[in-house]
Parts: structure tokens; sequence; C-alpha cells
């Protein structure tokens, strides 16, 4: 109910009403929970207790229920450590095998090998089982183990791609026919799939150069 | 009409008097007057006579029956470091491998029949630090005189002669050249997946009205007739991946002993540095080994 106009002259009463002296303050006024103590702290049992005390001790408290520290072992020597990387170990015996003088990668590798095979060239690859196989390098991929180069010919006026791995033990020779005859700016030669860039059939370059090979080499060395 | 005795009693007195009295009294049948009993005796249903088969549902029974296809010994905790290729040098042939790195595995505990009701190895792998590990675990490897394993695991195996002694370690060379082992492991995890990926669903239209579900599941199961109910394990879309895959009979084309290298033909699931369990092939024959564990250390 709001109050009476009658008793608003009256309000100004109110601020003797409220005058601090008259209510406790709100620090003074406190409950029992809101008393700071401090914390307990916990007393460290005497040292030396004579033994015929010890019974009055609770048993988690008695010195032979002290937990004992447990020994740790050391861990015997370690594979992991020993060999780091094993699947670049596994690759390097398998290449020991199969290329032992690194002959194969210095012939691809054409980051770094200026004398290496490149894209563009024009390539015969023989085979130790299998007729050989000529083309241009479109691509060489380094992967390792598994580097690989992609062909590229026209056999029967039929478009024909090969890929081949480096380190194949059935590959016999790579040779190369012919160098690109102007600089490549590109490592990969995709764009001559295209009918407009297409180099057709290196079949006579590659036979010219067996027949030179064999001039050159004599009749007396043929295989 | 004469009181006639009932027909048993009849027989009765006729057995008792049987010297003095002749046999003139004719044989009454016994004569139950079309009363029956409610309760007649009936064979029991239950397969009592003698000369029945063991039963087949007992602990020892499983054990029988699983024995046919439990390794005669432990396998061995790896990691996966990889994948590369083999070439076979006679042939040719290029094998795609994985490669596999064993650290430092050792026997850390036997599960015996007695005690636990199988028998198998409990085999714990690498190096882990004191400090990140509970003492309970610290303590069970402490025990036994071994340093704190990261990975724990077990093997089961056939009988007590496939139980390696705790402590023994698992070289690479537990494993020959030539012979076939099943590698266990978890897949790469894909996340939530919907049908189509996660069970291979066709999807629905692109078009025919079909609007915003090109790729949900269709219809969840069958009208009233078909229970008007969702078949408990319908395939839906959800978690996939991260699950445990075995790869069976992966031949062992590659040991090195020294580096813990295991080089086994073709793929195993799950991302690199993942860890994959190894055992002999359950469904080759197991490979001839040495007697005894010391034997086969120092021949490799």
């Amino acid at each position: 109910m709001a109050a009476l106009p009658t008793m608003r002259p009256l309000g100004c009463l109110r601020s003797l009403w409220n005058a601090p002296d008259m209510i406790p303050s709100q620090i003074t006024r406190r409950c029992l929970s809101t008393v700071y103590s401090q914390r307990p702290k916990r007393v460290p049992l005497p040292q030396g207790v004579p033994e015929q005390f010890l019974s009055q001790l609770p048993t988690r408290m008695r010195p032979e229920n002290a937990p004992k520290p447990i020994k740790v072992f050391n861990p015997p020597p370690s594979a992991r450590k020993a060999c780091t990387d094993p699947v670049a170990k596994v690759t390097e015996s398998q290449l020991e095998t199969l290329d032992p003088k690194g002959e194969r990668k210095a012939l691809f590798d054409y980051r770094r090998n200026p004398r290496s095979v490149r894209p563009g060239d024009i390539v015969r690859v023989t085979f130790k089982n299998g007729d050989p196989f000529n083309g241009v390098v479109l691509s060489i991929k380094l992967r390792g183990i598994d580097t690989s180069f992609l062909l590229r010919n026209e056999l029967t006026r039929v478009a024909v791609e090969m890929s081949v791995k480096v380190f194949n033990p059935n590959i016999q020779s790579v040779e190369i026919v012919q160098r690109a005859q102007r600089k490549i700016r590109r490592a990969r030669l995709y764009y001559m799939r295209s009918r407009k860039h297409d180099r057709r059939s290196v079949e006579n370059i590659a036979n010219a150069y067996v027949r030179q090979k064999k001039a050159f080499m004599g009749a007396g060395s043929r295989k | 009409m004469a009181p006639r005795l009932s027909g048993k009693l009849a027989q009765l007195s006729q057995s008792l008097g049987l010297w003095e009295i002749p046999l003139t009294i004719p044989q009454i049948s016994i004569r139950n007057f079309g009363i029956r009993s409610l309760n007649p005796p009936k064979p029991s249903r239950f397969n009592n006579h003698p000369g029945l088969p063991v039963l087949e549902s007992t602990s020892t029974a499983a054990l029988r029956r699983k024995a046919f296809s439990l390794p005669l010994r432990t396998g061995a905790i790896g990691i996966k470091k990889g994948m590369t290729a083999i070439f076979d040098t006679e042939t040719g042939k290029r094998i795609p491998c994985t490669v596999l790195q064993l650290d430092r595995v050792e026997v850390v505990s036997h599960k015996t029949r007695e005690k636990h009701g199988y028998y198998a190895v409990q085999v714990g792998a690498g190096w882990k630090h004191p400090r990140n590990m509970p003492n309970s675990l610290l303590g069970h490897f402490s025990a036994q005189g071994l340093s704190p394993k990261r990975h724990v695991f077990e093997f089961r195996v056939k009988d007590e002669s496939g139980l390696l002694p705790v402590g023994e370690s698992i070289p690479a060379s537990w494993f020959q050249e030539g012979q076939y082992v099943d590698a266990r492991s978890n897949t790469k995890g894909k996340g939530f997946a919907g049908v189509m990926k996660r069970h291979g669903f066709h999807g629905q239209d692109r078009s025919h009205g079909v609007s915003l579900t090109h790729r949900s599941m269709g219809s969840a199961g069958p009208s009233q007739g078909g229970g008007s109910r969702v078949y408990p394990g319908k395939k839906m879309a959800g978690n996939m991946g991260n699950t445990q895959n075995t790869v069976q009979n992966l031949k062992v084309l590659k040991v090195d002993a020294e580096s813990g290298i295991v080089v086994v033909s073709g793929a195993v699931s799950g991302p690199k540095g993942c860890v994959v369990r190894i055992q002999d092939a359950i469904k080759k024959p197991w490979p001839e080994v040495a007697s005894t564990p010391a034997a086969t250390a120092t021949a490799a």
C-alpha cells in the first residue's frame, strides 16, 4: 500500500532513521560461518616414539605400514633409438643389393646430376625378359626404391605409355637415345599428351640409334 | 448278488491260500470301470539314461574347440613405421610391404587355465616414464624386475608349453623370414561418417524430385507389416574407423634383430606409429621353431 499523502512531510525523518550509528555496520554483523579460522596444521609424528606407545597409533600411521617406495628398473637398450628410421633402413638395404654402385640412382637423379636422364629425352629400355621399349620421358618420380619414369611412344599408330620402376631387377639397361631438342622448362610434360604437342612415334629415332650403335661397336661385338 | 472282492484282493487271497483251494476260481482281470488317472505316468522329458555324450557347453570343451585355432607360441607388439616395397631378385616382382619395429618387447606375466581360465602371455613393449604411471601398474612391472612398459597386450596360446618365461625378451628374430603372421591393429578413425562412406550405400538420386537428401540412407525400416520398428543392427550413419582389424596371412619378408625391424608383405591397418600385434598366422602351418627360446636367440 502506498504511503498516504498526508505522511509525505514526515519523510524527512527517514534520514534520521537511516543514520549509520543507529544500524550496526555490515562488518560487525558477522555470523559464525564467515569467521575466518586457519586450517589446522598437520602435527608431525614425534620422532623416536617408544615402542610401547606405537600400538596407540592408528595402524596406517605406524612406521611398519609406511608406504614403501617402488623400485623402478631401468629399461633394456632400445631398438627404437638404435634405428630411428626403419623404413629408410629397409630401403637402403634394398638399394644396396639392387643398385650396389648407385648407377641407376645417378642416372635418374635429374635434380643433381647434369648427365642424368631428363624429361623430354628419348630413352630406350631393355628388359631381361620381353621386348625393349622406346619413348619420350614424360616425368621422373623420385621416390627412393619406387623411383620410376614414364615413357610415351606410338606403336601401330596407338599412343602407348609405360611407367618403369628404375630399380626393378628385370631392367637390363636404360640408354639415352636423344636429348631434348631445346630446353624443357617443366618437370612433368603431360602436355605432350595433347594433340598439338604430341611427339607421335619415336621408333624411327630409336632404330637409327640402334643401327648407329651397332656400326660403331662393330660386327664383332654384336650381342 | 453276493459281494465280490475287488480284483487285486481276490488275487491276493488266491496267492495266500494256494495250497488249500484248488484253482477253480477263474482269473478276474483288473477292471477300473472306465476310471482313469488324471496324472498318468509320463516318460521323462530329459535325456538321463546312461551313455550320454559329454556336455559341450563347459569351459573345458570350449578350450578344446579353441585349441585348434590357438597359436602355439606368443606374439609380439610392434609399431607401424610406414610402407615401402621390396623387389624379388629372382622374379623381379615388386612386393609392397609394411615396416614394423619391435621395441623392448618383454613378457610381463602369464594367464593360466587354473587361475584365469585360459592360457595367455601378457607382453609389454616400449618404455613409459614411471612418473606418468599409476603405482599399481608400476608395481606390476617392478615385481617382475621389468621397466615400466608403454603398451601391454595379451597373446593367447594353446597350452602351458607356450608360456614364455616372465622377463624374457621377444626380439624381431622371434619371427622367421618366410613365415606367415596375423597383424592386429586399430583402423584409422574417420569420425562421424554418413551411410554412403560408412556402409557403401548408393545414396539417392541427384534429381527426380529429391531435395536435400542426396547422400542420406532413405527409409530405416519396413511399415506395419514388417514389425513397424527399426531392427537392431540397422546400418546407419555413425562413428567410422578406429576399430580393431586383423589382417591375416602376411608373409614376413625381412627380419633385423638389432634394429627390431620386421617387414611384412602388404598393408596393415592403422596410421603410422600405431600399435600392431603380430602373432603366428592361425590359417597357415605353425612355423618350425627351436624348442627353447634361448636357442632361437643364439641362432639369430
